[in-house]
């Protein structure tokens, strides 16, 4: 009887800016001029940034730039979609940038191919032409070799 | 060491949308059908005699299937309701107005619907309401069909 089933297309859509806050928004302003920024804290550099240190609660220092390279620590393999940053199959990861602590989440270009996604491999940050001031500047990590 | 920081951004963009199918199902495609004939249809519980409106295929208190569907006038009451006082994207009617959780007689369940032809400050709880039904050529299978609903002026007799 499902064949008697009315349906239609149904979109939810919330057209939210949020602030970003003084931190977070340094760095956004470091990713529209193409470089990545982490915050001091009692521990390291914490890339990407937040104002204050989750695991003690104190006010994060000053904002320095850190490398466009790191380390996957952990990854999914996705299907892309329609307004997706890689136009074909990829993985979504979490990265530590090289000399920071925390995990940068972003999509990896693996070409398509899940085979060359492991846990630990060297990933750069691959910038758009034009930048804005948003996460999507960094339009996805590729596999540096 | 002196870093030349970048301009902070101050703001950012935060687009949550999702794109579905909404699939009514069957029990639910034959109220949304009733809507395009001007008609509300319910259907009870045998089990427990709760009237659902609208109505699924079962009952979610006995999960029996509900009896054959029946009309209803639409006619009801305001349960609760709110007054929309604050402007959004995609909103298609200017604020204040009044969203109502309404209970139409014969129901044991609630429609959500505007309340208009009447000020905001005089809608209550318990007041009786009747839909406003779109014309012939707007009628489809969606609430849509009902315009809004609108107090009952008792028939003549202080008119
Ligand atoms: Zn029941």
């Amino acid at each position: 009887m499902t064949a008697d089933s009315l349906s239609a297309p149904y979109t939810v859509e919330f057209p939210f800016e949020r602030t970003v806050g003084p931190k977070i928004g340094t760095f956004l302003g470091g990713l529209r001029d193409g470089q990545l920024y982490g915050v001091r804290t009692a521990r390291g550099v914490l890339c990407a940034p937040l104002e204050f240190e989750p695991e003690t609660g104190a006010e994060t220092g000053e904002l320095v730039p850190v490398a466009n390279t790191g380390t996957v620590t952990s990854w999914t393999w996705v299907r892309s979609r329609p307004g997706d940053p890689v136009p074909h199959d990829f993985a979504w990861a979490l990265i530590a940038i090289d000399g920071t602590i925390g995990a940068l989440f972003h999509a990896v270009d693996a070409g398509g191919d899940s085979g060359r996604m492991a846990t630990g491999m060297r990933v750069r940050a691959r910038w758009r032409a034009e930048r804005v001031g948003q996460l999507s500047d960094i339009e996805c990590f590729e596999v540096a070799s | 060491m002196t870093e030349v920081l970048p301009e902070p951004v101050t703001t950012m963009p935060n687009p949550f949308r999702m794109d579905y199918t909404y699939v009514a199902g069957t029990g639910r495609s034959v109220f949304l059908r009733g809507l395009a004939e001007r008609k509300l249809i319910a259907r009870r519980c045998a089990g427990c005699g709760q009237v659902y409106l609208p109505p699924p295929e079962f009952c979610s208190r006995c999960l029996t299937e509900l009896d054959a569907p029946f009309e209803l006038d639409g006619r009801g009451v305001v349960s609760t309701f709110c007054v929309v006082s604050f402007p959004f994207p995609g909103q298609r009617i200017d604020p204040p107005y009044v969203v109502a959780h309404i209970q139409p007689h014969g129901a044991g369940t609630r429609l959500m619907h505007l309340v208009r032809e009447i000020g905001p400050e005089d809608v209550h709880i318990g007041m009786e309401v009747e839909p406003v039904w779109v014309s012939d050529d707007e009628l489809g299978t969606s609430l849509l069909s009902i315009r809004h609903f609108r107090p009952v002026h008792k028939g003549g007799a202080d008119a």
